[in-house]
């Protein structure tokens, strides 16, 4: 009976451990989605920028300190391939999140179980 | 309007069916979004400010300020004597480090539409701000109504 129990503990513990340590990535993931998003809407307020500038508006880059003249046509490409690689790391964030909460909720789950069956062992003594 | 009514009663039901710890937890959980909500918005209003203020720069711009000496700051505290050669050009930051050169007339046009786009951004936040403040309300209406509940029991076992 007693051995069950401390069995039971162990494995309580290590199932916890599995969930906290679950919790923390995804908590560090939801923070990377955020900054992404951020990006993501700032790139696109500087695509709309460029999109309505004529061939007259001059386009400079900040290299460090220094602002670099710009093809205005050229600029818009970039700007339109970082949404394109922002939007794609984005859905893979998401996945990957989705992924992980399905994880969570598992783990959850099964610590519950093990919380009753502990519960159970300990009332029976 | 309709849907939104619904909305609060089905919220209603689901609260009273709570217990009070789990009460607790959610209006934890709403105390954190709000307050969340409410930094994000500071920030918005942040933004809104400095373009703003951007804006009311140029518009202080006038015609005759051709040739005109001024002192250009090189640090806060360290000017230099410069002069206004060109009146209506302005290089704008417009973001991931991106600068454009504009006109006077398409730069105010720019911070326009900046303090437009955020005064946008702030009204939804505020919406949604707006109702989860209802819907903690709702939460600690019914906390409050399930302890009253709970202390009349007491009472009446003592009584007993």
């Amino acid at each position: 009976m007693d051995k069950n129990s401390t069995a039971l503990v162990k494995k309580l513990q290590s199932e916890l451990e599995a969930y906290q340590n679950l919790q923390k990535t995804c908590v560090k993931l939801v923070k990377q989605r955020t900054l992404l998003e951020s990006q993501l809407n700032e790139n696109k307020c500087v695509l709309d920028e460029l999109n309505i500038l004529g061939p007259d508006n001059k386009v400079y880059k900040l290299y460090g300190p220094v602002l670099v003249k710009q093809d205005l046509e050229e600029s818009r490409q970039n700007v339109g391939k970082r949404i394109e690689y922002i939007s794609k790391e984005l859905k893979g964030s998401n996945d990957t999140l989705e992924n992980m909460e399905k994880d969570m909720t598992k783990h959850r789950e099964t610590v519950q179980k093990l919380q009753q069956q502990y519960q159970v062992a300990v009332a029976m003594k | 309007m309709s849907a939104s009514s619904s909305d609060v009663k089905t919220e209603q039901i689901d609260l009273a069916k709570l217990s009070l710890e789990q009460l607790m937890q959610i209006r934890q959980e709403m105390e954190k979004e709000i307050n969340s909500i409410q930094a994000s918005l500071q920030t918005l209003y942040n933004c809104k400010a400095k373009y703003a203020s951007s804006k009311e720069a140029l518009e202080s711009f006038q015609p005759e300020w051709q040739n005109r000496p001024v002192l250009v700051p090189l640090t806060s505290s360290m000017y230099v004597p410069g002069r206004i050669k060109d009146l209506d050009n302005f290089v704008i930051d417009v973001g991931t480090g991106y600068y454009v050169e504009k006109n006077l007339e398409s730069s105010k046009d720019y911070f326009m539409r900046r303090v437009d786009y955020l005064q946008e951004q702030i009204e939804k936040i505020e919406k949604i701000q707006i109702q989860k403040s209802r819907f903690l309300n709702a939460v600690a209406g019914v906390m409050e109504m399930k302890q009253l509940a709970l202390s009349k029991q007491m009472q009446q076992q003592q009584s007993a």
